[in-house]
C-alpha cells in the first residue's frame, strides 16, 4: 500500500487534520421538515443528509402487507450536485438500492414492526453532499428520524466506518480515504445492548486486523450515541417544554 | 397529495369568495420566504427557499460542453437536444434544467412517482431560461464559437410540499443564480486559426452569470369558484379547476404563459389575471433582490461565516 504514508502522516495525523481515532464534527437536528411524520438533518464531516419517515401508515402495495408486522420500506437517493462532478442517476441505480436494502435490514432489528401489523414504515434518505460515509451516516440520519416520528425502537441504531491504514485502525473515513484502497468496515451497533445489527465490508481486511478495525468502530459508534442521545433529550424537552405553556395558557 | 372532502373544498371556496383565506390572507397576498444562498460548497452556486412550508434547495453547477446546434446534430442526449432545436446559433452557451421531487415532501413522489411532476417542471424551466426571454446574456456563455460553452445545470430538489410549487422554484432560480459565479477564461490563438483557453484559478476572477438580473420569475394564479388567488396552499390548489401560470422580469414583462388543469375561463378575466401578476411579480423581484442584498451584508459582517443549512 504505497499511498499509505500519505494517509496518515509520521506525526500520526490524517490529511484533514484528524488524529487516527477521532470522528469528524457531527451537527445534527431533527423535526426540519412539515409533511413528514418525523425528519432528520445529520452532518458527519461535509456529508449531508436528510431522512424522513412516514408511517405507520397502511401500505402502498398489497405484497407488502404482513399479518404479523410492519415492512419497512427504504428509498435512498443523491442530488445530483452533492459530489464534486455533476451526475444524474436513477432512483433505480443498483447501488442506491443495494444501500437501501443495507439500511431496510438494519432497522427491522431495531424497530419494534410487531406492533404494528398490517402497516409500512417508509425511510426516504436523500444525500446532499457526499464526502466518504454515506451509508453510516444515512443509518444514522434514519434513527433520528425514526425517534422524531415517534416510533417504538428497542434502541438506537448508530452506524460508523472504520479503516486501516498501515497497521493503525483509523475512525470515520472521508472520500479520500475511503478511495485510497483502505480497507473499510461498517458497523451499526445497538450501543446499549451492544449488539450488531448492520457489519458491512467491501474490501480485503486481514483477520488480525479486523478486530482493532472493529472495535474502533464500535468505539465511534458509542460516541455518536452520546452527541444523539444529547440532541434527541434536548429537542424533547423543548417540545415537552411548549406542551406544558400550551397547557397552562 | 393529501385527500381533500368536498365540505372542506366549500369552505375554501366561500373563504375566497370572501377575500378571507384559511390563513387569513387576502386574495393576492403573497406568503413570505426565507433564503440562503451559497450552503452547497461544491456547487458553483446554491440557494434553499423556504416560500412558508414549501421548501426547495437548488445547486447550479458551471460546466464545460460542446455547443451543440442544429448543424451538428449528432449528440444522442435526448433533453439537450430539444432545448437547442430552437436556436440555431452556433455561439451560445445553454442552461440545463431538472427538477427532482423527494418524496419527503410527498409519498406520491416514491420510486417513480415524481416522473411526471418532474418531467413537467424540468420543461417549463428549460423553455423559459433558454429564450431571449429568460433574461440570461447566454451568448457571455460561449467560450470558442462553434467549439465550447459552458452549461449552467440547474438542479432542483424539493424537500416540502405546500402549494405553489412553480413560483418558489423560480423566486430560488434567480437567487441561485445570483449566487452563482463562473471562472474566468482567457482565449489564445494558437495560430491557423485554431483558438485555445484556460480557466484561471482564482476565485477572486470568477465572474457572475450576466443577465440573472432579468430571469423571470412567476406568478401561478388559481382559479377557486368565480375568483382567483395567488400563492395557494396545498388545500387551496386541490380547490383550483384553471390554473395560469405567467412569467414576469423585473420591467413587468411577460416572458411566458400557460394555461393548466381542467376548466376554462373568460378573456376578460384573463386580461384581469395578467395585471395582477405583472404588478405582484415586479413586488416578488424587489422584495427578493432586497433579500438577496440583505443577506450579502450579513454574510460580509459574520466573516463569511454561513451558518447555514438546517442547523
Amino acid at each position: 500500500m504505497s499511498s499509505g504514508l500519505d494517509l496518515l502522516s509520521p506525526e500520526g495525523l490524517r490529511i484533514d487534520g484528524r488524529r487516527a481515532n477521532e470522528l469528524r464534527r457531527v451537527n445534527c437536528k431533527t423535526g426540519i421538515l412539515v409533511q413528514a411524520d418525523g425528519s432528520a438533518y445529520i452532518e458527519q464531516g461535509n456529508t449531508k443528509c436528510i431522512a424522513t419517515v412516514y408511517g405507520p401508515r397502511e401500505p402502498s402495495h398489497k405484497n407488502l402487507q404482513y399479518h404479523d408486522r410492519a415492512s419497512i420500506n427504504v428509498e435512498y437517493s443523491i442530488a445530483t450536485f452533492s459530489t464534486s462532478e455533476r451526475k444524474q442517476r436513477s432512483k433505480m441505480d443498483r447501488r442506491f438500492i443495494e444501500i437501501a436494502n443495507i439500511v431496510k435490514q438494519t432497522f427491522e432489528t431495531a424497530v419494534i414492526t410487531s406492533l404494528y401489523p398490517r402497516s409500512q414504515i417508509d425511510i426516504y434518505l436523500q444525500i446532499l453532499q457526499i464526502d466518504g460515509g454515506a451509508l453510516h451516516t444515512s443509518i444514522n440520519a434514519a434513527t433520528l428520524a425514526l425517534i422524531d416520528a415517534g416510533i417504538p425502537m428497542k434502541e438506537y441504531v448508530c452506524a460508523c466506518s472504520a479503516g486501516c491504514v498501515e497497521d493503525t485502525p483509523i475512525l470515520d473515513l472521508n472520500y479520500f480515504e475511503e478511495n485510497n484502497f483502505t480497507p473499510t468496515l461498517t458497523v451499526a451497533v445497538m450501543p446499549n445492548s451492544g449488539k450488531i445489527s448492520t457489519l458491512v465490508s467491501e474490501s480485503r481486511l486481514h483477520l488480525d486486523k479486523f478486530e482493532p478495525v472493529f472495535n474502533l468502530a464500535v468505539s465511534g459508534c458509542k460516541q455518536l450515541h452520546s452527541v444523539f442521545d444529547d440532541v434527541i433529550r434536548k429537542s424533547t424537552t423543548e417540545l415537552a417544554n411548549r406542551v406544558m405553556e400550551k397547557q397552562k395558557e | 397529495m393529501a385527500l381533500i372532502s368536498p365540505s372542506e373544498k366549500d369552505f375554501i371556496t366561500k373563504g375566497i369568495e370572501a377575500d378571507m383565506r384559511n390563513d387569513g390572507r387576502s386574495r393576492i397576498a403573497y406568503r413570505d420566504f426565507t433564503i440562503e444562498t451559497g450552503i452547497v460548497s461544491q456547487a458553483s452556486g446554491s440557494c434553499r427557499l423556504r416560500l412558508s412550508k414549501t421548501d426547495v434547495l437548488i445547486g447550479v453547477k458551471v460546466e464545460i460542453g460542446d455547443i451543440i446546434s442544429n448543424t451538428t446534430s449528432d449528440n444522442n442526449n435526448e433533453q439537450e437536444q430539444d432545448i437547442v432545436n430552437n436556436q440555431n446559433e452556433s455561439d451560445k452557451g445553454r442552461i440545463v434544467c431538472s427538477v427532482e421531487c423527494s418524496p419527503s415532501a410527498s409519498r406520491d413522489f416514491e420510486g417513480k412517482g415524481a416522473n411526471d411532476i418532474n418531467n413537467e417542471l424540468s420543461q417549463i424551466m428549460n423553455r423559459v431560461l433558454n429564450g431571449p426571454q429568460g433574461g440570461i446574456d447566454l451568448k457571455s456563455l460561449c467560450i470558442i464559437p462553434g467549439a465550447q460553452c459552458w452549461i449552467i445545470y440547474v438542479d432542483v430538489l424539493v424537500l416540502d410540499y405546500d402549494g405553489n410549487l412553480l413560483d418558489t422554484i423560480f423566486l430560488a432560480t434567480r437567487a441561485a443564480l445570483q449566487n452563482t459565479r463562473i471562472p474566468k477564461t482567457e482565449i489564445q490563438d494558437i495560430g491557423n486559426g485554431q483558438l485555445e483557453f484556460d480557466i484561471s484559478d482564482d476565485i477572486e476572477d470568477a465572474e457572475k452569470i450576466k443577465g440573472w438580473e432579468d430571469v423571470p420569475v412567476t406568478v401561478s394564479l388559481n382559479k377557486i369558484g368565480q375568483k382567483y388567488i395567488v400563492d395557494a396552499t396545498a388545500m387551496e390548489e386541490l380547490c383550483t379547476d384553471t390554473k395560469i401560470i405567467i412569467a414576469v422580469n423585473r420591467n413587468g414583462e411577460i416572458c411566458a404563459m400557460q394555461k393548466s388543469l381542467y376548466g376554462s375561463l373568460n378573456p376578460s378575466l384573463l386580461t384581469e389575471m395578467i395585471r395582477t401578476a405583472k404588478d405582484i411579480g415586479k413586488v416578488l423581484i424587489k422584495n427578493l433582490d432586497t433579500t438577496l442584498e440583505h443577506e450579502q451584508v450579513m454574510a460580509s459582517r459574520a466573516n463569511n461565516k454561513k451558518f447555514g443549512f438546517f442547523i
